[in-house]
């Protein structure tokens, strides 16, 4: 793509993500979610080949209700309550509305059936930035609209997300939409929290984007997108192998690593608020997605994969890609649970 | 007054079935085209008559011209209209649908329009070219951000209609 364009529509993503960040006013708010939609739609696109032009319609399309939605709330609240301030939309039409749209932006259950194939449609660059960036704007509205949402509505999305994000990711194979599904649980269980301790809503999100970003980097160094050519993929880097078997479980939420900062934390407060069931659900929904993380684990690094004898290995050359960001990531996906006080007084 | 008032919001809701109901891009721009001008003509009965021609000119004059140059370009030989069986299904489920809301809703004419007309008669400032001085004196820097949007937006098609066999939406 011509560099200027490309310059103008990677800032145009953060001036978007900023000026939802910097709004009070639910127009401004509004204004900053359309142009990171915009901004990232021709990214969407470069390929030019029509799966990835399948990918942008349909995020386009559901980008653009939850948009539309999210616009007819605060309307709906001004011309009731007479506020357009975030936090201050009180009307129970209105924040549910909001909610729901909220929820269709980021792709909770059950409006997460864009999440899958517009993932699918794009290079995994790409999909970095739309399972990362382009979470930060709506989370941000979601947190200063945590307090007057309707408690059942947010349990209700939580639980089905993780249930949704374990079983469907269960019959994947291309990793793409495994990851989608990944991403859904995790939301699932960054919104059962939010009405209790929006705090952890925010660890969850912050943690969910360091070992997202860990797993997209290290399949575009592997150069990988099926767990078939994954499963081969281990003579490229034995090191960064054994490093993606390690992420993963911490994906999957496992003592010592990372991703069990969040989990924990989590239901502990859901026991301290008197939810016991509510948090056994949300812990057995994350043992689904555990499995088909295990089975990555198994296909990538615990396991031979049964090719024939007379296939050839790929060399192990110098890549060519930019490691650094992978190097931190991978740092901070298996090695902060021992720093949790310090963490948890970040948030 | 209230004839023409009734007449076209009548106008305004059934140029929206007529696009809603999925004819022929050239029909449709045909329905916009109906409901542009009712609703315009509905903004005039409320006191907005700025943002009525400013409706008028840039959507219909600006916008709806360039569309339909670009569906001439998508010529089909055999368009749907509204009365072709596909499109008239959708068209008869939509009116029945706005008859079943217009009499659960129907409770009578709301009079007093505050979104255009703060004060009716006796303001000699009005709401739509009111809010448009605002939007250029307080406004400031959010105007420069939408001016901005819009380049984005230019930038943006640009992009997803590169080319000839290059571009991600025509293989023309």
């Amino acid at each position: 793509m011509n560099p200027y364009v490309l310059t103008t529509l990677i800032l145009s993503l953060g001036l978007g993500t900023t000026l939802t960040f910097a709004s009070s006013h639910w127009l401004l708010a509004w204004m900053g979610l359309e142009i990171n939609t915009m901004a990232i739609i021709p990214l969407m696109a470069q390929q030019h080949h029509p799966r990835a032009t399948e990918a942008t319609t349909k995020y386009f399309l559901t980008q653009a209700t939850a948009a539309a939605m999210i616009l007819f709330a605060s309307t709906m609240n001004a011309w009731t309550m007479g506020d357009w301030n975030i936090n201050q939309i009180s009307h129970p039409l209105a924040t549910t509305t909001v909610t729901l749209a909220l929820a269709l932006k980021i792709g909770l259950a059950p409006m997460h059936f864009w999440l899958p194939e517009v993932l699918q449609g794009l290079n995994l660059t790409t999909g970095l930035v739309l399972s990362t960036w382009q979470k930060l704007a709506p989370f941000a509205l979601i947190l200063q609209i945590s307090q007057n949402t309707n408690p059942a509505l947010l349990t209700t999305l939580g639980v089905m997300s993780a249930l949704v994000g374990g079983w469907g990711g269960l019959n994947q194979t291309q990793l793409r939409k495994l990851l989608a599904y990944s991403s859904i649980a995790h939301l699932g269980w960054m919104i059962i929290i939010l009405q209790f301790m929006p705090a952890l809503t925010l660890l969850n999100l912050t943690i969910y984007i360091t070992m997202t970003s860990t797993m997209f980097l290290s399949l575009k160094i592997m150069a990988s997108t099926k767990i078939n050519s994954l499963a081969l993929a281990w003579p490229k880097t034995p090191t960064l192998t054994t490093l993606i078997m390690l992420s993963l479980l911490s994906l999957g939420g496992l003592p010592p690593l990372t991703g069990f900062m969040p989990k924990w934390l989590i239901l502990q407060e859901l026991a301290k608020q008197d939810l016991p069931i509510t948090a056994t659900i949300m812990a057995m929904s994350a043992l689904l997605s555990l499995f088909f993380y295990l089975r990555l684990c198994y296909t990538t690094t615990l396991t031979t994969f049964p090719n024939t004898n007379n296939t050839t290995s790929p060399w192990r050359l110098k890549s060519t890609q930019i490691t650094l960001p992978l190097t931190i990531t991978i740092i901070l996906t298996l090695m902060l649970l021992p720093v949790t006080p310090a963490i948890t007084t970040m948030f | 007054m209230f004839y023409v008032e009734i007449l076209s919001m009548l106008l305004l809701v059934l140029g929206l079935v007529a696009v809603a109901s999925n004819p022929a891009p050239y029909y449709a721009a045909l329905g916009l085209v109906l409901a542009a001008a009712a609703g315009c003509c509905v903004l005039v009965g409320h006191g907005g008559s700025f943002l009525s021609l400013v409706l008028f000119m840039i959507y219909l004059g600006g916008m709806l011209v360039v569309f339909a140059y670009s569906a001439a370009l998508a010529a089909e030989p055999y368009p749907e209209s509204w009365f072709d069986l596909s499109v008239f299904s959708y068209v008869v489920v939509y009116i029945l649908g706005l008859m079943v809301v217009g009499l659960c809703f129907f409770e009578g004419w709301y009079d007093g329009f505050w979104v255009v007309d703060e004060l009716k008669e006796f303001s000699l400032l009005r709401g739509d070219f009111g809010g448009v001085a605002l939007m250029y004196s307080l406004g400031g820097w959010v105007l420069v951000v939408c001016g901005w949007v819009l380049l984005l937006t230019l930038f943006v098609v640009l992009e997803l209609t590169r080319g000839l066999a290059r571009g991600a939406l025509r293989a023309v």
